[in-house]
């Protein structure tokens, strides 16, 4: 197949039509921060970390799902990136309570990990204090709200991996929560196979298994893609 | 060249990132080279005079927090958040969710004790929590902050042989950074 | 049916009309406007007082489409002098029929603005308020019966559906339509020629037309009059653009909160499909095209293509990040044209009279007519057309009637909860989308809301705040907690609460929030902040806590650290 010519930060690439730019620069070691992106399952988008600038185009572009194009010229480390960067995660942090010190995510989750590498050492708004369940009607995992940050990775998991579609969004807005089932109590969930697919693509510590304390937490949300390339060979 | 002055102030946190204060160890003798600790939970001293670096642990819960802070602005030239307390309320901070009367009937009225007559508190001497936690920087203009629960020994120390020599702490650049 | 069926049932139907046993006709407006102030009663009332004086082989009485003026409701026409009675209550009916009917002359005191002009105009057409409109879209609106098609028929309907079929190939579709400059009365202003020939370009087995008339700017009713008062128009427009781009399906997606808008649509469609003029064959050509009714659950998001699309194909109605555009991965991934309610409502105008004529109305740049719900502190409000490039002056002082109560006029709101404001400095501004987006406001779809000098701009700006955070879809976050940030901002600069440091933060969160939303609500919600930071900056200064006094608070003595 021909190949396309990119410009990636002034330098040049070649890259196959069809792959995002995201896929192009994480082949090429250029680093883009992402939150929602989680290989093996679908982009959707929405945390808007990828965002890159695209000369000809007035938008910012997610590098997700942007497609490279012939002659793309793209920079992924503008001041102005660098700084809506540094804004999305303060956000992040924010919008919910992420009291790392009481997390069992602390050292391993991804959201502190962006925070390290945007700079981020406060953060400029009001915490909005929402009120939040935690959910732990389930045997083995626990749901916590609070540390949620609606990239969606295990709706997407649990939809496309497994199958199963337990969880979905409600409400809209800053009132927006992950569900099991239509809203229900996650251990009474009649689609869960309590596969724990959805654990290991959670970024933070707002999905964990009951066995662990606090900072115990090791994710690896790679195995997601590995079962669906390991899937792709067998079919 | 003039020795500089340190205050170092506990409000509303557990004095772990004190704790961490003294996990600088002998390097504490490289400080004392440099500046006094003029006014500390360490330091017999009532009074905040005026300071060159204020190192503040804990977030604003009651009035008593927040006039301290005040006054320590107009004392302090240099005044830096320490811990994620004072930067963003972290474990104080999460009372905000509840109505302050929750909060003083779980710790007072309905906590499991011998004695069964709890009840609030109320003496007049006594400081009047606020309704909601605020870290420093929505009470005061804060010049520099440590987040950490507690932020590291060697962070503190960096931070403040930074401002003791005149330069500027970056600790995104020494990779110090560091939440809970 | 074929062609020559449908002259034949034309023929039959102006033939009626001409040698009509009617000798008068009476329109009660049955807008949702007039209806809400209850033009019903008034129908109900007329048809019996009609009837009591055995009149009924004489008069006719039609429930028609909006007719314009619409806080003067509930409106009533008398068909062929063009004389408009308002705020008609069932109490002076029996004098308006009396007079109008029997003795032949109009009631002064009740005809359209008696209470505010000084002499009011027997003509509605020869008043301000109409004389200087021009409806293309509306043209029909308030004339006809929405409800039965034989009505649109004789006022040309399906005449350009029909012209399509039996003359005109799609490419000349297409051309037509990108001769006449045509933009999409949605919003954001793409040439609507430049859509279909995309979305024609696209080689597909299946291809859909939508029409979008999820309308949910507060204080816009342009896509709900149109839809109710004239729904064939739009259906007709729906399935040009079939034809032009090669979809044999559509969709009208109607918001659920317009249930008679909703009603009158379905009703078209039967008539239309029972008269095949929607169905296979049309018009006896080999083109083929059905339209189904989709309503929406009262998400202001779904007014957003891919949101709507989502919304169609039954999942949560969020929107996606673009590109692909519907154009080329639409609705269930087919080849999808998504217009506006209006934009198809200048579809048949323009096949009929051409391009060319089309194209000379308006401005070099937007050609044609806009529909505004003029609305806010003036004297007349409702439903207007007027030609692009038409000044706010205008519109506000000949049509609008001046400032209620001889108020000062301040500032117009444009676009609604994604526009901005336009200050009194250019009321001479030539309404088009590229004179409102120099002043850093939108030409949106058609939102206009006069302000005077009692409005306080800050309020303004945190009022449609607090609208877009509530309609944030929250997939993205920007917008779910960017909206959720600014609202606080602005309500605490609202209380005085607010800093120099918290105003530059607003201003940066607004500038980062327009620029980072995956999609146009939360790309748009922060202008009427910025605008009103603008042109009102001392509004929002004003409000702000000095730095001094902040340095004031004073410590109490008793308490040393």
């Amino acid at each position: 197949m021909n190949k396309l010519t990119i410009y990636i930060d002034d330098k040049q690439f070649q890259a196959e039509p069809g792959k995002s730019i995201l896929e192009v620069c994480r082949e090429h070691d250029i680093e883009i921060l992402t939150m929602c992106h989680l290989k093996g399952v679908n982009d959707v988008g929405a945390c808007r970390l990828c965002l890159v600038e695209i000369e000809g185009m007035s938008k910012l572009l997610s590098a997700c799902t942007t497609k490279i194009t012939a002659n793309m010229v793209i920079h992924t480390k503008t001041e102005r990136i660098k700084k809506y960067q540094r804004i999305t995660t303060e956000l992040f942090f924010a919008e919910r309570n992420h009291v790392c010190a009481v997390c069992v995510a602390n050292g391993t989750c991804e959201l502190q990990d962006l925070g390290y590498k945007v700079g981020m050492d406060h953060i400029r708004y009001p915490f909005l204090f929402p009120k939040c369940e935690v959910d732990t009607s389930h045997p083995w995992y626990v749901m916590d709200q609070n540390r949620c940050i609606m990239c969606t990775r295990c709706v997407r998991v649990c939809n496309e991996v497994e199958g199963a579609h337990n969880w979905d969004v409600k409400n809209r807005g800053y009132q927006v929560r992950i569900i099991s089932d239509f809203d229900t109590p996650w251990g009474e969930s009649i689609t869960c196979t309590s596969c724990g697919k959805c654990l290991q693509a959670c970024p933070t510590g707002a999905l964990w298994p009951k066995a662990i304390v606090q900072g115990q937490m090791k994710k690896n949300p790679e195995i997601i893609d590995e079962l669906m390339e390991r899937r792709k060979m067998i079919l | 060249m003039n020795r500089k002055k340190i205050a170092t102030v506990w409000l509303g946190g557990c004095s772990g990132c004190h704790m961490s204060l003294l996990d600088i160890d002998e390097l504490i003798l490289e400080v004392a080279k440099l500046a006094d600790i003029v006014k500390s939970p360490i330091v017999d001293c009532k009074e905040l005079p005026d300071v060159d670096i204020a190192l503040i642990e804990g977030s604003v819960t009651s009035d008593e927090h927040m006039n301290e802070l005040l006054h320590i602005r107009k004392h302090a030239k240099v005044l830096v958040a320490l811990g994620d307390c004072a930067v963003m309320t972290n474990v104080t901070g999460m009372r905000n969710y509840f109505p302050l009367k929750e909060v003083f009937d779980a710790a007072y009225v309905d906590a499991v004790s011998n004695d069964s007559e709890g009840s609030v508190p109320g003496h007049p001497a006594l400081l009047h929590l606020n309704d909601k936690v605020v870290p420093l920087p929505e009470v005061v203009d804060v010049d520099f902050v440590i987040p950490g629960c507690p932020p590291g020994a060697d962070a503190i120390f960096y931070v403040l042989s930074e401002f003791l020599n005149d330069r500027i702490p970056d600790l995104n650049e020494t990779k110090k950074l560091r939440y809970g | 049916m074929n062609r020559q069926d449908l002259k034949t049932i034309i023929y039959a139907e102006k033939a009626k009309v001409e040698n009509n046993k009617y000798k008068h006709k009476i329109g009660v407006c049955c807008g949702a406007g007039c209806i809400s102030s209850g033009s019903e009663e008034v129908l109900k009332k007329l048809q019996e007082e009609v009837t009591t004086r055995g009149l009924d082989h004489d008069v006719e009485i039609i429930p028609t489409g909006c007719m314009g003026p619409c806080n003067q409701g509930p409106l009533m026409k008398y068909l062929p002098d063009h004389t408009i009675y308002q705020k008609v209550d069932c109490s002076n009916i029996a004098a308006i029929v009396q007079s109008q009917i029997i003795d032949k002359k109009p009631i002064e005191h009740l005809l359209l603005f008696a209470d505010t002009r000084e002499k009011p105009f027997r003509d509605a057409r020869e008043d301000p308020f109409f004389k200087s409109q021009l409806k293309i879209v509306l043209r029909n609106c308030g004339q006809l019966n929405p409800e039965r098609i034989e009505d649109f028929l004789v006022h040309d309907g399906y005449q350009a559906l029909d012209k399509t079929l039996c003359e005109m190939s799609p490419e000349d579709v297409i051309a037509e339509i990108k001769h006449s400059r045509l933009r999409g009365r949605g919003g954001a202003g793409y040439p609507t020629g430049l859509k279909w020939e995309t979305v024609y370009k696209y080689v597909n087995d299946q291809k859909y037309v939508i029409c979008n008339g999820d309308e949910g700017d507060p204080g816009a009713f342009m896509d709900r009059s149109v839809l109710e008062g004239n729904p064939h128009r739009v259906l007709e427009g729906m399935a040009i653009a079939g034809y032009a781009i090669g979809a044999t399906k559509g969709y009208a997606y109607i918001r659920g909160e317009y249930p008679l808008a909703i009603k009158r649509f379905e009703t078209a469609i039967k008539q239309a499909r029972k008269m095949g003029l929607l169905g296979t064959d049309i018009l006896g050509s080999n083109f083929s095209f059905d339209v189904e009714v989709r309503i929406g659950a009262g998400a202001f998001v779904c007014g957003e293509e891919t949101a709507l699309i989502a919304s169609i194909e039954g999942k949560r109605g969020t929107p996606r990040p673009r590109p692909p555009f519907p154009a080329e991965f639409g609705l269930w991934g087919k080849p999808t044209l998504i217009n506006n309610v209006e934009t198809f409502a200048s579809i048949s105008p323009i096949i009929i009279n051409g391009g060319e004529w089309y194209s000379e109305i308006g401005t070099p740049k937007s050609a044609g007519t806009k529909v505004f719900a003029l609305a806010g502190k003036i004297n007349y409000s409702g439903l207007i057309e007027v030609p692009m490039g038409t000044s706010l002056r205008e519109i506000v002082f000949d049509i609008g009637g001046g400032m209620q109560g001889g108020g000062e006029f301040k500032a117009a709101q444009t676009g609604g909860p994604s526009g901005g404001c336009i200050p009194a400095g250019h009321l001479d501004v030539k309404m088009d989308y590229e004179a409102l987006t120099n002043l850093g406001s939108i030409m949106g779809s058609g939102g206009l809301i006069i302000m005077d000098q009692t409005s306080d701009m800050v309020d303004v700006a945190r009022f449609f705040m607090e609208f877009c955070m509530d309609e944030s879809c929250g997939k993205c976050l920007p917008c779910r907690v960017g909206t959720k940030m600014m609202c606080d901002l602005l309500q605490k600069i609202c209380d005085n609460r607010a800093t120099q440091i918290d105003l530059d933060r607003l201003e940066e969160l607004a500038i980062y929030v327009k620029e980072t939303s995956l999609c146009g609500l939360g790309g748009s919600a922060p202008n009427p902040l910025l605008s009103t930071l603008r042109h009102f900056r001392n509004e929002y200064q004003n409000r702000l806590i000095r730095h001094e006094q902040k340095d004031q608070i004073e410590v109490p003595s008793n308490i040393q650290v």
